[in-house]
């Protein structure tokens, strides 16, 4: 049973907060739930998916953030709950359904969650969605706990129906994936008769069509229902507030910002000194209750990570208000108070209370860094981050680099998301010389494919993972062939979304339930578009060199090579080694191997170890994933494969 | 004592600069040195401060008057065709059977009866590959004639050379231009000082060059004119011609020299050497006297080498005006100087400090080469 379904009301639980999330969802009767995988937000409609046919629900992994926003919509469109999941940046991407969206306005209730992740722990970015809610006038809710993480959701799913729009409710990696207690509530079993009423008239919210049309009149009622959102946050259980009647400082928080800030204040023993407001409802802010605690004091701090968002509403608000509280003294990030990059911790905040205090707080004892430092740059081993033992793509990377290094025109790939965003680092040999959104290789290198005409002629890559070919590669690359832009796409299809944790995509033959789903050939796709297309295993060292080197002096167009290896940590491949690695001690060239060492030191493999006595390499048989692929990287030949019966 | 430094240095020094020719010594000598198609790389980074890519390269730090030394145990002087013993016509004797040589099939000649009377063991020549020219490691005298024919691109023949050596081969000839002769004498000096060293090369044998193609360049430039897979051969015939005779299955093509000389490394225009001044024998064309070639015999071994080719049937020489010897000076003079103010424009010789050099050479060398 899973840990989001079993538990009667009342019953305590150990959740992650995308659990929590999840349950919250399940609570509030869900009837569909969207999304596209993205850390740290995949949890919730994996869960809900594990959940999906016990409770009657559609879940799906959709092909982007856009569409897994609009297949959501439908659901609301027919009277459903429904809930759509995605990583920061995913809200970019479905930003301009989301617009037309909170302008047309929802029917069943219909909650967006997005899961950002500040100090970017597993992103390119650390861009945020809360701006997205300010930028589309929808409500905006920051859970600051785990039990709120699951209460507020089914909060959410009443205020859409109350106000007829869609709500944020927006968690960030410490919430989505640490731990803490939820305490259960009833799950749901709503009427889930889906029907579209499109018939009425059409200013009708309820019966008419679905519109954002005419503009002006919807946007005015748009904003009525923010109002009426005000009035609902203006007695919200999730604004709470702790400490004196009249602190002499009074911080303002949301989320887990709300929890370091807690911890701060009881370092640092100013629980009579400090009140702290953690505001749950963070846009639109509810000003009668901004003025009934910023009347407290006249120093205020606010808390919070990445840019100043709720800085900037408190501030309009306390100038707004200021004839009937008076001028007030703000921390924050503007003043430097706290950096406006990266996570926050109890210690941050910490500092900077004992600062506006005049305390002294050191965090970490000057000579206990100096002698941890010590201890980590002499007694470990430099780690680089790699890819794991077998991945496919440290054998992809190799070829890629291998190839444009001989064709010796200072050929560079434009990198893409996924666990191959990597090679931008030594593991992957430093391929990736650009790095940005979703599909964005592929766009780069069609806009980089057209430079000839001023005398560019450097090879120009593209890679792509299977799940973002399908999620934004394929417009790019349409656009390339159109243009007869000049560029090799290689797609690196590992047979699954394996960053994020194998969800299934377009390509894969089952949906996210688990359901036979109807699978599309990226080959065939890319065949049709008119790109020439070349299939290699990324294993097969040779043919996957020769056939790049034979497209980069091929005439110009675009070129795909589909590189089809399953990746190493697939349940598919279930940890079975395809091959028995041995290294012969008696060829192994060690230190005198080019330079030195070149398995161990360039190639990188976790899987192959330097043994420091017998000075050769050996394999690590517990590491090694046993894919063979050293054996053609080893100059002596001295690696040996035998494959396993 | 000449400077050596590592792998990370010939980047900067040669391949940063645009002066690689990728005559191949550095190919093959580790994993991380490859040639494809006329150009070389370095695939991997490398952590030794000294390497024998950078002992042996021909593009920078060598020091002539060191090399001089080492090689005929005089001091550098700048001469225009170098050290000599002898300026002879040659070409192949009765004995040699018949291959399409570029002019006199001196070179072949030479080459096939060297390896038949176990002068050496292998040779490191150049073959083609569609238009582009491989090295190729011969073992067999019957292979030689394969090899034949100017490729007047510049190749990685000295790729075959290591790979001759590592091979175990102990008395290895080669072919090759100025560059490549270059490369091989500093091969020969044992610059890395290794107390087991025995010298794998036992016949250079080195060809006149004014300057070389860029291999994909011509290619490109070939594929234009004409179906490259139909082209038999091609020629630079000597002045006033000014142009490059492709021979193919459906007849003669001309390629003005004008769209040509375009194609020549700008690295071709900081070398001194004409006549491949560093080679046991070097072989060239002969202006004016069509199936013959010009042999300069530098070293003892040289010159017991054509002795015997001659006595065998295997070449012909003859006298050579004095008139012409002087005209060859002429030429190589012009090329050494024209090629000293352009290194001294680029600060590539002699250079104080940390700064790579190009060449080195005494200053009273260079003031007489430079006539001043």
């Amino acid at each position: 049973m899973s840990p989001i379904l079993g538990g009667r009301k009342g019953s305590h639980h150990l959740l992650m907060g995308n659990e929590a999330i999840a349950r919250g969802a399940l609570e509030a009767g869900v009837s569909v739930a969207t999304g596209y995988p993205g850390t740290p937000s995949s949890e919730i409609v994996e869960r809900l998916a594990g959940v999906s046919r016990e409770h009657n629900l559609y879940v799906e992994w959709s092909v982007n953030e856009k569409v897994a926003l609009e297949v959501a919509a439908a659901a609301s469109f027919a009277g459903l709950r429904s809930l759509c999941v995605m990583k920061q940046n995913g809200v970019n991407v479905a930003s301009d359904f989301l617009l037309h969206l909170a302008g047309s306005g929802t029917r069943g209730g219909m909650v967006l969650v997005p899961c950002d992740d500040p100090g970017a722990l597993s992103s390119a970015n650390e861009g945020e969605s809360r701006h997205f809610a300010r930028l589309v006038e929808i409500p905006l809710l920051e859970p600051g706990d785990f039990q709120q993480a699951k209460d507020m959701i089914k909060w959410a799913f009443e205020l859409s129906e109350e106000i007829r729009n869609i709500v944020m409710v927006r968690s960030v990696t410490r919430l989505s994936h640490a731990s803490g207690k939820v305490t259960f509530g009833e799950l749901s079993q709503l009427n889930t008769r889906a029907f579209f009423n499109h018939d009425g008239s059409p200013p009708n919210p309820m019966q008419g069509a679905v519109l954002s049309f005419p503009v002006a009149l919807k946007h005015s009622q748009q904003q009525q229902k923010v109002q009426q959102a005000i009035e609902r946050f203006e007695k919200s259980p999730f604004n709470t507030y702790s400490g004196p009647q009249k602190p002499e400082l009074l911080i303002i928080t949301s989320s887990t910002c709300h929890l370091y800030s807690k911890e701060a204040i009881h370092l640092l023993d100013l629980a009579d000194r400090v009140g702290l407001l953690n505001m749950g409802t963070t846009w639109p802010l509810p000003s009668q209750l901004m003025k009934q605690y910023l009347a407290t004091t006249d120093k205020i701090l606010i808390v919070e990570e990445v840019i100043p968002f709720l800085e900037e509403e408190v501030k309009i608000l306390a100038t707004e208000l200021a004839p009937q509280i008076g001028l007030k003294i703000f921390h924050g990030k503007r003043d430097g108070s706290l950096p406006s990059v990266g996570e926050l911790n109890p210690d941050l905040v910490a500092e900077t209370l004992a600062k506006i205090f005049n305390e002294e707080y050191i965090a970490v004892p000057e000579a206990y860094a100096a002698r941890a430092n010590e201890h980590t740059s002499s007694e470990l081993p430099g780690r680089d981050l790699t890819f794991c033992p077998g991945c496919p793509h440290r054998a992809t990377f190799w070829s890629i680099h291998t190839v444009l290094q001989l064709d010796n025109r200072k050929g560079f790939v434009c990198g893409d998301i996924g666990c191959y965003s990597l090679a931008m680092l030594p593991s992957g040999y430093s391929a990736l010389k650009t790095l940005h959104s979703m599909g964005s290789g592929t766009g780069l290198a069609s806009g980089f494919g057209k430079l000839g005409q001023f005398e560019m002629d450097q090879p120009v890559l593209a890679v792509s993972g299977d799940s973002t070919f399908y999620h934004a590669v394929m417009p790019a690359l349409i656009n390339s062939v159109h243009h007869r832009s000049n560029l090799i796409l290689v797609i690196l299809d590992n047979s699954g979304t394996a960053m994020t944790g194998f969800q299934p995509h377009p390509g894969r033959p089952i949906d996210a339930a688990g359901n036979e789903a109807h699978r599309i050939d990226i080959p065939s796709i890319c065949e049709a578009i008119g790109a020439k297309v070349k299939i290699s295993d990324p294993f097969n060292l040779h043919h996957t060199q020769q056939t790049l080197i034979e497209l980069i002096e091929d005439k110009p167009g675009v070129k795909v090579l589909v590189l089809k290896q399953i990746c190493a940590l697939s349940p598919e491949k279930k940890a079975q080694k395809m091959y028995e690695m041995t290294i012969d001690e008696t060829i192994c060239l060690g230190e005198n191997c080019g330079c030195n060492r070149l398995c161990t030191r360039v190639f990188k493999c976790p899987g192959l170890n330097w043994d420091i006595n017998k000075r050769v390499s050996r394999i690590d048989e517990v590491i090694c994933a046993g894919c063979g692929f050293c054996e053609g990287i080893c100059p002596a030949g001295a690696i040996r494969k035998k494959e396993v019966a | 004592m000449m400077r050596v430094l590592g792998s990370n240095e010939l980047v900067e020094d040669v391949f940063a600069n645009d002066l690689c020719i990728g005559c191949g010594a550095c190919v093959n000598l580790c994993p991380y040195y490859k040639n494809h198609k006329g150009k070389t790389t370095r695939l991997f980074a490398c952590d030794l401060n000294e390497g024998r890519c950078y002992a042996f390269c021909p593009k920078t730090e060598v020091d002539m008057d060191e090399l001089s030394k080492r090689i005929w145990g005089l001091p550098y002087d700048g001469g225009p065709i170098g050290n000599y013993r002898q300026v002879l016509s040659a070409r192949a004797g009765e004995e040699m059977h018949q291959g399409s040589f570029q002019a006199g099939g001196t070179v072949s000649s030479l080459i096939t009866f060297a390896l038949k009377v176990d002068i050496i063991d292998a040779a490191a020549l150049t073959d083609r590959e569609g238009t582009t020219p491989v090295p190729r490691l011969v073992t067999n005298w019957e292979d030689v004639v394969t090899c034949a024919s100017t490729k007047f691109m510049a190749s990685p023949t000295l790729a075959a050379l290591n790979t001759g050596i590592d091979k175990g081969f102990t008395s290895l000839g080669v072919v090759g231009t100025p560059c490549q002769m270059t490369a091989a004498a500093q091969m020969r000096t044992n610059p890395m000082q290794k107390s087991d060293f025995a010298d794998p090369i036992a016949l250079t044998v080195g060809l006149f060059c004014n300057w070389s193609l860029d291999a994909r360049q011509l290619t490109t430039l070939l594929s234009v004119k004409c179906n490259i897979s139909k082209i038999r051969g091609m020629n630079i015939p000597p002045p006033p011609a000014d142009m490059l005779i492709l021979q193919t299955d459906d007849g003669r093509i001309d390629i003005p020299l004008s769209e040509v000389k375009p194609l020549i490394p700008h690295t071709c225009f900081i070398c001194p050497d004409m006549t491949s001044e560093w080679s046991d024998v070097s072989v060239g064309m002969f202006e004016g006297r069509p199936g013959w070639n010009t042999l300069i015999v530098r070293s003892e071994e040289g010159a017991n080498l054509i002795e015997k080719a001659c006595e065998s049937g295997y070449l012909q020489t003859e006298k050579i005006p004095e008139k012409y010897l002087s005209n060859l000076c002429k030429a190589a003079g012009e090329k050494k100087a024209r090629t000293l103010r352009m290194l001294v424009r680029r600060d590539l010789v002699n250079t104080e400090g940390k700064q790579c050099s190009a060449v080195r050479m005494p200053s009273n060398v260079v003031n007489k080469i430079l006539n001043r």
